[in-house]
């Protein structure tokens, strides 16, 4: 059994080197994805919190409707569906043949715009801890609009957000499993690749678990580590 | 001479290092209402805590009524003939929290019954009708159907002084019962607390009201660093104690000459 | 996009249903039993602590995709699971999707569980200890009835969370809704039109289970709408 987790190694019958780069793929999936939920939640917060009631609906029916389907669906809708309306657009464009979608793009992509629901959800929670008064002191100070934002709230809010942001970032990472159904070679297709040529499903797909785990443990460590630098300046806050 | 209703000897607590009682002794006769004042920190809700076993005193003697246990090692295990006087203890002597402690998920009516009930087994029809002359006596049988977090917190304390009641205790201890309130809400469950001190039941009562404890007590005790330095009638204890600090700390609190 | 088509690709999603709400049901039940042992284990000692503690965190912190695939695919590499009686059960997809999403339920609700003992308010548990009520019935007429209360919230959550991630059995050849969907697709390549109705099916579902649970939490717990106006008046 022990010779089996040499396979795991970076020798000539290892897989190591395999198990590696498809690790690095699913950092950068979930990077892109969170980085576009992070962009997307912050407009959508912003549509809750001050957007007229029109755009406000908008924002409330996006947050329902994300988080009311599962993520592999998004999924299969943005990859197969984009497939679907690429050959279309394609088509019209005069190409007949088959047409490929990045699996990457669709992925980071969907999870990415169910992500944003959640972050959202947090930002607007962090706001709303945010001491009214300090707001209104920047603005008889005389702030304008944009040093308000990261002069006052950006800092304070984001005691508040850190810890929801990173249970945020630790489903993406997770969700970015489900991606491997567009055949992207990251950490769930490789194990799954691997344990169908060594015929040791289990070995691997433990591998792949520890992969997934190792990345939200390191994660955690960085979040909670900037937790606790940031609190350390806002006593009062960060209680919610 | 009878027996004192409650009897405490030679109490002692540790907290870690901290020795916060130091040897109280008190008693407190059938119909007493004895008062305990003191700077916080000075081991006063400590000692009424150690009597129903919220607190477990390191060592001494304490008895309400015809129950007793003895104490002695500190942190010692309980045998079950002390888990059996604890159990006596307790159910001789109703208590008042400080921050009321209801039971959320019951209604006012539900509090007050649900010890004589689930604890005690009486018939819940018979429960019913003491409880809610329970909740009359205290003015709260129009709430009776209502949950805590829909009434005051003078209502809630009389609701739990009513659920204190309802047990049918031989004593009854109050731990800073208007401590959480607010000033306006205060008025209300002193009233109660006179009005069961003029009914001649035995209480312990520690608070900060000053003017009502003078006023409503046979007894005042002063507690300061985990010793009693000054007990006696109200008018020597409010009025002019041995003690200079005890003197000083009445005075400080600006009580009222009668 | 013909109103015809649509209908008829909702009918033959439908079928997926019942597999989908039966999956569910059964990772709660089974997940929610497991978690009831697991915050058993957590109270007993030191070792189950942590035994507790390393469960929860493989669960929560692995993809329940590969955990599917470790009971459906990993399993089977052990001739002593191959050749035991529970191998008739373990081949099946059904069974080992229902048992990976049971495994994964428990981790969740037993950190729900333990958020809602934790909430409980001592006070409440002082008052019933000074009135002599045994620990048992402490923990039977106070604790666990407010634990509940405090948990509903988050364990709604979980519940719709369940629903959405069965969808995952479509992955090991189970046809709920998703796996519906995927066969369809791949016979009528109109995904857009199929996966868009399959995910109309998850919402209605997953927003009726909302709105049960939210009547559920008003029935239990109490509205403070009906507090007393100013409060100098006297009651």
């Amino acid at each position: 059994m022990f010779e089996d987790l040499a396979l795991l190694g970076f020798g000539p019958e290892g897989w190591g080197r395999a198990l590696l780069s498809a690790a690095l793929t699913t950092i950068a999936v979930s990077v892109c994805a969170f980085l576009t939920g992070s962009v997307l939640g912050t407009l959508l917060a912003w549509a809750k919190l001050g957007g007229g009631a029109w755009l406000q609906r908008v924002a409330d029916v996006y947050g329902v409707v994300l988080r009311g389907v599962p993520d592999l669906l998004v999924i299969y809708l943005f990859y197969f569906g984009g497939r679907q309306v690429v050959a279309a657009l394609a088509r019209l464009a005069g190409h007949d043949g088959p047409v490929d979608v990045s699996g990457f793009a669709a992925g980071a992509l969907a999870i990415g715009l169910i992500s944003a629901a959640g972050q959202a959800e947090v930002l607007r929670g962090a706001y709303g801890a945010i001491p009214g008064g300090t707001l209104e002191a920047g603005l008889v100070g005389g702030m304008g609009r944009w040093t308000l934002f990261y002069r006052v709230i950006v800092p304070q809010g984001t005691v508040t957000a850190l810890p929801g942001l990173g249970n945020q970032w630790q489903s993406v990472v997770k969700e970015t499993a489900l991606v491997s159904v567009t055949g992207l070679v990251e950490t769930m297709r490789a194990v799954t690749i691997a344990s169908g040529s060594t015929e040791l499903p289990f070995l691997f797909y433990a591998a792949g678990a520890g992969i997934f785990l190792a990345i939200t443990t390191l994660s955690g460590f960085v979040f909670r580590t900037a937790e606790w630098r940031v609190r350390r300046w806002a006593p009062t806050q960060g209680r919610a | 001479m009878t027996a004192p209703a409650i009897r405490l000897r030679g109490i002692h607590k540790h907290f870690g290092a901290a020795h916060v009682l130091r040897g109280i002794d008190l008693d407190a006769q059938t119909g007493d209402v004895v008062s305990i004042i003191g700077s916080s920190g000075s081991g006063k809700s400590t000692l009424l805590r150690c009597i129903p076993f919220l607190e477990q005193a390191d060592s001494g003697e304490i008895s309400v009524g015809d129950a007793g246990i003895t104490l002695g090692q500190p942190g010692a295990r309980l045998t079950r003939p002390d888990r059996a006087a604890i159990r006596a203890i307790r159910s001789r002597v109703g208590f008042v929290f400080q921050n009321f402690n209801l039971w959320p998920h019951l209604t006012a009516l539900g509090n007050v019954m649900e010890v004589p009930v689930h604890v005690q087994k009486r018939p819940k029809a018979e429960v019913r009708a003491e409880a809610e002359a329970m909740l009359e006596k205290v003015g709260l049988s129009h709430r009776r159907d209502a949950y805590p977090a829909q009434l005051s917190g003078g209502q809630q304390q009389r609701v739990a002084i009513a659920r204190a009641l309802a047990i049918r205790p031989q004593a009854l201890l109050f731990d800073e019962p208007t401590s959480a309130l607010d000033p306006e809400l205060v008025g209300e469950v002193l009233a109660v607390i006179r009005s069961l001190a003029e009914e001649g039941r035995t209480m312990i009562l520690v608070t900060h009201e000053m003017g009502f404890a003078r006023h409503v007590s046979t007894k005042a005790i002063f507690l300061h660093g985990g010793l009693v330095e000054e007990a006696g009638p109200p008018a020597q204890v409010f009025g002019d104690p041995h003690s200079e600090r005890c003197r000083r700390f009445v005075a400080g609190l600006g009580i009222a000459a009668p | 996009m013909d109103a015809a088509f649509l209908l008829a690709v909702l009918q033959t999603l439908l079928a997926g249903v019942p597999l989908t709400i039966g999956l569910t049901l059964l990772a709660l039940a089974g997940g929610g039993l497991l978690a009831l042992v697991l915050a058993g284990l957590r109270a007993s000692s030191r070792v189950g602590a942590a035994l507790a503690d390393a469960y929860v965190f493989v669960f929560r912190g692995s993809p329940l995709l590969i955990q599917i695939f470790m009971i459906y695919y990993g399993l089977p590499q052990f001739g002593f699971i191959r050749h035991s009686v529970l191998w008739p059960l373990l081949r099946e997809p059904y069974v080992c999707a229902a048992l990976a999403f049971m495994l994964n339920d428990a981790a969740y609700t037993s950190e729900i569980l333990r958020g809602g003992l934790r909430a409980v308010p001592r006070g409440a548990v002082e008052a019933a200890v000074v009135g002599n009520m045994r620990r048992r019935t402490i923990m039977r007429r106070i604790v666990l009835p407010l634990a509940v209360r405090q948990a509903l919230p988050a364990y709604g959550i979980e519940i719709t969370s369940m629903l959405k991630s069965t969808s995952l059995a479509s992955v090991v050849t189970l046809m709920d809704v998703t796996g519906v969907a995927r066969s369809l697709v791949s016979e009528t390549y109109r995904a857009i039109e199929v996966f868009g109705a399959a995910a109309l099916i998850y919402l209605v579902l997953v927003t009726a289970t909302t709105a049960a649970v939210r009547a559920l939490e008003r029935h239990l717990s109490i509205r403070p709408a009906e507090r007393p106006a100013p409060r100098s008046a006297p009651a």
